[in-house]
């Protein structure tokens, strides 16, 4: 994907090129919020990622100028600020997502990769289709191979984040502010717990694990291998 | 001095009244004198229509007659009969020669002084002329009298105004300045100084409350703050200790642990360290307060469920059992994902103290009006005399220092409870431990 990245601090923001560049992506760095409000308009990102804080000018300030600007492209806020009342802010400024740094370069190669857009023209979906596992958004019905899957409503809500990401990594976190609406961290591992329930019961209708675990990542449902 | 607002206010209204009672005496004075004027002159008008009536009736004689009667009578007016000549035929006026009408003239009264006398002459048939009048002193006697009066007055006025402006502005500006004094003291630190109250209820003295008020809240922020730079400061030094330690200890050439398992734990325990820093700041960002003005009607029997439904199968996972009592709906007004993670806390820490086999039970009901949210686990329970002291941030139970965790959580709860108006009781669950939220009626039931 090509990608637009705002960040005062020259350490970090090479870091997260090299990172995003190894994870296959093109990476446009701007150092300050004149710099990237140009980019923003003129060239077409997939995501745009952007420092909160900015030399001079609040990343907020910026982010409101490019939707002004009518630039659709979904936006990653990347912030020290880990307030309660700051993600909101951040997300009504036209912010699609919001991750406090310090930051684990997984959740934001997750998240950089679950905000890409789909394919315009794409139909709102009303089935989601992976292998053999099918999920009818309107009845509510998971059916593996045909053979129809009964989920407690927690665990179809992940079921269904999963499929909606298919073939892209989600994290705990992503899973935690999505699913269960936790925006902070529990001690205790729910999503492990709850994601081992949802594969026994996929398992039940027999066929190959379609969730994979990603060692310092997180989640990935896709093809089997 | 001229600083003072008050004793400029004083002298204001010193001015006012001063300039009142100037207007007021002049106005006074010359009313006065226009009536006495007129009710003079109305006399000797009177006088001089009789004396006419009596010569045309009674003839020069009669005249004559009645002028030397009046001039024996003493208070009379002053009298003059002048002939056709200019002759003084009788009356001490006689030997004036004044004009037909109205007149002014100086009239020696003994031997050296001369008095002014308001005569009327008017002609009498055949030449004769009659003057009457009177000496002005006595229309004038008022004037001097009110003149007097309006000046004793006036510098009546302007004593009281300077002396009770003096004296209200110094007790003004002794109020004034013990407030100075109080605010200076605390400029320069002493946050738990007060500006004194009267006790006298005016507007001084609310505005002594009101900054007091203040100033409460401003010590309590202070508070709040370096009790999270000391918290920061004392124990984020432990784990940040033990980490650099864990480092060192790898550089050193015997080192036993292969440098990606350094690499890990020692990211794992940054990782904690942060988490303890984001719980510390959201603390203290919970206790600014400033989140209550987003506040809404949530209902705490489905953030209840939501938490259950979440941990439960953790808790079997460990051989426990967390369930959920719950009454539909049970409202109070706040905020929804603090409640949440306030439970959360609630939750794991029952379900790691309360150890593997045990209960746990989140119950959510009304009682008095209010809400009740409680979590009770039937493990060891706390002893009385640590459970007051899990509120403190930090403070682990000894038997549970092992276990991982900041010990903040309870801290949170605390937090969390004390910005919706709730208070936490921790009770003997006979056995285990039960910790009760007790909210305060939602407004507008």
């Amino acid at each position: 994907m090509k990608l637009l990245l705002v960040e005062d601090d020259k350490q970090a923001g090479a870091y997260v090129k090299r990172a995003l560049s190894e994870a296959g992506h093109t990476v446009d760095l701007a150092f300050d919020g004149r710099d990237g409000l140009m980019l923003a308009a003129s060239e077409p990102y997939d995501v745009m990622i952007l420092d909160r804080m900015l030399p001079g000018v609040d990343g907020l300030a910026i982010l409101r100028a490019i939707r002004a600007a009518s630039v659709k492209t979904p936006v990653l806020l990347l912030t020290a600020l880990g307030g309660i009342d700051d993600r909101v802010e951040g997300l009504e400024a036209g912010g699609d997502d919001y991750l406090v740094k310090p930051f684990a370069m997984a959740e934001l190669i997750a998240r950089v990769n679950a905000l890409a857009r789909r394919p315009a023209g794409q139909a709102q979906q009303t089935v989601l289709r992976v292998a053999d596992l099918e999920m009818n958004l309107l009845k509510r019905a998971v059916t593996r191979g045909g053979r129809r899957i009964d989920l407690q409503p927690r665990e179809f809500q992940l079921l269904e984040y999963l499929m909606s990401h298919a073939g892209r990594v989600v994290t705990r976190t992503m899973l935690l502010e999505n699913v269960w609406g936790f925006h902070f961290d529990p001690r205790t591992n729910i999503v492990e717990t709850h994601m081992s329930r949802l594969r026994s019961k996929l398992a039940q209708a027999k066929g190959p694990d379609l969730i994979h675990t990603v060692r310092g990542a997180g989640y990935c449902l896709r093809e089997p291998d | 001095m001229f600083r003072s607002s008050s004793l400029r206010l004083a002298a204001l209204y010193t001015a006012v009244f001063a300039v009142a009672v100037v207007l007021l005496g002049a106005t006074t004075l010359y009313a006065t004198r226009q009536a006495l004027s007129a009710q003079f002159e109305a006399r000797i008008r009177t006088e001089t229509a009789g004396l006419e009536q009596e010569y045309r009736t009674e003839g020069l004689d009669g005249v004559l007659e009645a002028v030397h009667e009046r001039d024996e009578t003493p208070g009379a007016l002053e009298y003059g009969l002048r002939g056709p000549g200019g002759g003084a035929l009788a009356g001490r006026l006689a030997s004036a020669d004044a004009p037909l009408g109205w007149s002014t003239l100086q009239l020696p009264d003994g031997a050296e002084h001369r008095e002014a006398v308001r005569v009327y002459a008017s002609p009498l048939g055949g030449g004769y002329r009659l003057l009457v009048g009177d000496e002005t002193e006595h229309s004038e006697a008022l004037d001097t009298l009110l003149l007097q009066h309006f000046g004793l007055a006036f510098l009546g006025v302007v004593l009281l105004g300077v002396a009770g402006g003096y004296g209200l502005s110094r007790g003004v500006n002794r109020r004034l300045t013990a407030m100075n004094n109080a605010a200076e003291a605390i400029i320069d630190g002493d946050l738990s100084r007060r500006i004194p109250v009267r006790g006298a209820s005016d507007d001084l003295d609310r505005l002594a409350g009101t900054l007091n008020r203040m100033l409460d809240r401003i010590e309590s922020l202070m508070h709040s703050l370096r009790q999270v730079s000391d918290d920061i400061a004392h124990d984020l030094r432990t784990p940040l200790t033990r980490l650099r330690q864990r480092l060192e200890a790898a550089l050193e050439p015997g080192a036993r642990e292969d440098v990606s398992a350094t690499l890990e734990g020692a990211l794992g325990d940054l990782d904690a360290i942060l988490a303890t820093f984001a719980a510390l700041l959201r603390i203290a960002q919970i206790d600014r307060g400033g989140r209550r003005a987003g506040f809404q009607p949530t209902d705490l029997a489905v953030v209840a469920r939501t938490v259950v439904e979440a941990f439960a199968p953790s808790a079997e996972e460990s051989g426990a059992a967390l369930n959920l009592a719950a009454d539909d709906p049970v409202m109070v007004d706040g905020d929804a994902e603090l409640l949440t993670q306030m439970l959360v806390n609630l939750v794991e820490n029952a379900l790691r103290h309360a150890g593997p086999g045990a209960a746990t039970v989140v119950r959510v009901s009304q009682a008095d009006g209010g809400a009740v949210l409680s979590v009770a686990d039937n493990g060891p329970g706390v002893p009385k005399a640590e459970r007051e002291r899990l509120f403190d941030r930090f403070y682990r139970l000894e038997a549970s220092r092992s276990t991982p965790g900041s010990g903040l959580g309870l801290a949170l709860v605390a937090s969390v409870a004390r910005l919706h108006g709730a208070d936490v009781t921790l009770d003997d669950a006979a056995p285990g431990l039960e910790v009760r939220v007790r909210f305060p009626p939602v407004v507008g039931d």
